[in-house]
């Protein structure tokens, strides 16, 4: 037992659509964010006493400035006792809640702020961007010669997932034509239009059988959360989105070492964050799925538990995940279709799970959520982090 | 620094205790380390052994002989150094010693890849530093 079941909450949350903004500085995505996440919170500026914000890929020089404290003077929050980076590629949110919830339950801390910024969408050329994610979390040694970028480093779990288990290009492609079904609710998605499962197979061959609109794009972005105890959670809203539990695996850095290119680490990440929450995957109301490419969706919904080994594509594939769909999935439309903001793909997501148990979701509420699962993972799937949320407390 | 797009092909960037392994590969000759406390074969090069944590860990020459865990040909949107060689082929190898190294399939039929098919390895000079082990299939 790492966490005490429902002690820490997400009380306060924001973020800036997803988009192209050449004019605008990553400070800005950063501060926006930060500032909408305090009020939402019904907090002021100076009941936040640790600062939590996460690395920035677009710019070296710019994410140590956040590392040292820029938002804390940006924001003239006077109370800060410590600004610490915690960072860990797309599974940054879920360490960082995990941090601020160690730090809260023994004291260290009463309100934390955590912020996400990057700019990867015009503050990197198109081309840099794929020479960034050719080297960004690959080895160095053993894999950046041989030509490995996220494309191939995806296409290689597609590939073999294919083979032992009969998945179809159709189910594949049906996962993004249900993230897309969601996205066209949530307007901080960049691609809003309907697409269909011909369309995404007749789209570019990027690395077989990966295709382009089966591949996440850069953005730029932001957004942030707030943590506190449970206590004062509920002295500030009368439904916050309460930790009920998590879990986590990490199972290689080199991708070549991955046991199981079909499987990775969620099965062991998720007995540990369910039987925390004290609750299973049948309770499970909305589900946020790391998506930045098909298979990961694919793969990690199979793993926690949410239906059998190979066959996740069928129900993605029957709408069973879509909006009014049996299990909604991936509600913000993901990083395939919400766009792709660095480390934020899953601080989205996790802003995503809090905002529908917190009943925030606007027009993409799923009616009567209760529990949220989110799950996120770091360099080139390095790791199996799922973290479980809710709006009461099982067994409290 | 803001991130850039990098030209050139990269060359590996060798740690000392992994020397080894490239030097044998200008030699044509596939290195891997062996634990002589846990018996279990290592690759990539390790400072201690991954199963059992021992420092006693030696060189052989691998069989070069493996099969196809999984592979992938790119044909678009690769990194700028790799953007001429499309397309080509990115492979996760099951060496026949039980690790897995990530590799490219050379002098193949595209079309004619499978997982799990025998490949069987070759070298092909970077430049005059650096060979890198690459894999073929047996031929039938």
């Amino acid at each position: 037992m790492n966490h005490t079941r429902g002690s820490t909450a997400i009380v306060g949350i924001g973020e800036v659509p997803t988009g192209r903004f050449p004019e605008t500085g990553a400070i800005a995505f950063a501060l926006d964010s930060a500032r909408q996440a305090i009020l939402d919170a019904g907090l002021k500026k100076d009941d936040i006493d640790f600062v939590i914000p996460t690395g920035s890929l677009y710019s070296s020089q710019f994410s140590n400035e956040l590392a040292t404290s820029r938002l804390v003077e940006e924001l003239g929050l006077n109370s800060v006792t410590s600004n610490c980076q915690v960072f860990s590629g797309g599974s940054s949110s879920t360490n960082a809640l995990r941090v601020a919830s160690a730090l809260i339950e023994t004291g260290r801390a009463r309100a934390v702020l955590f912020v996400h910024t990057d700019k990867l969408g015009t503050g990197v050329t198109a081309q840099g961007g794929i020479d960034l994610f050719s080297t960004a979390g690959i080895s160095a040694e053993w894999e950046v010669p041989f030509g490995q970028h996220y494309s191939t480093v995806a296409a290689l779990a597609t590939t073999r997932y294919k083979y032992e288990t009969g998945c179809t290009d159709e189910e594949l492609s049906a996962v993004c034509v249900s993230n897309r079904k969601w996205a066209e609710l949530n307007p901080h998605a960049f691609f809003r239009a309907p697409i269909t499962i011909e369309e995404v197979m007749a789209s570019k061959m990027l690395s077989t059988p990966l295709r382009a609109k089966q591949s996440n794009m850069l953005f730029d972005g932001g957004g942030a959360f707030i943590v506190t105890s449970a206590e004062r959670a509920r002295d500030l809203t009368a439904r916050p989105a309460y930790v009920l539990g998590d879990g986590g695996a990490v199972t290689h850095f080199a991708y070549s070492q991955e046991p199981d290119l079909t499987r990775f680490g969620w099965a062991r990440a998720a007995r540990q964050a369910f039987a925390e929450a004290g609750i299973g995957p049948a309770d499970i109301d909305v589900a946020e799925i790391y998506d930045s490419y098909p298979i990961y969706q694919l793969i990690a919904f199979e793993e926690i538990g949410l239906c059998g080994r190979g066959e996740a594509g069928g129900l993605f594939l029957r709408g069973e995940t879509w909006p009014g769909g049996r299990i909604p999935t991936t509600t913000d439309g993901g990083m395939l279709s919400k766009g792709h903001i660095g480390a934020g793909g899953s601080v989205s997501l996790l802003i995503e799970a809090a905002r529908q148990v917190m009943g925030k979701a606007g027009p993409r509420q799923v009616p009567n959520t209760r529990f949220a699962i989110e799950t996120a993972t770091g360099g080139t799937y390095m790791d199996a982090q799922v973290t479980v949320l809710g709006n009461e407390i099982p067994g409290g | 620094m803001t991130a850039q797009e990098l030209k050139s092909k990269p060359a590996p960037i060798v740690n000392p205790w992994a020397r080894p392994f490239w030097d044998g590969a200008n030699d044509a000759r596939l290195m891997i380390q062996y634990c002589d406390d846990c018996h279990k074969h290592v690759f990539y090069p390790r400072v201690a052994c991954p199963h059992c944590f021992s420092e006693r860990l030696s060189w052989v020459q691998a069989s070069g002989r493996g099969t196809v865990y999984s592979y992938t040909v790119v044909y678009n949107n690769a990194p700028s150094a790799f953007a001429p060689d499309v397309p080509y082929v990115v492979a996760v190898i099951q060496l026949a010693e039980g690790v897995r190294m990530l590799s490219n399939i050379v002098q193949c039929d595209l079309d004619g890849l499978r997982c799990d098919m025998p490949v069987e390895v070759t070298f092909e000079r970077l430049n005059a530093d650096f060979t890198l082990p690459k894999f073929r299939p047996v031929p039938v």
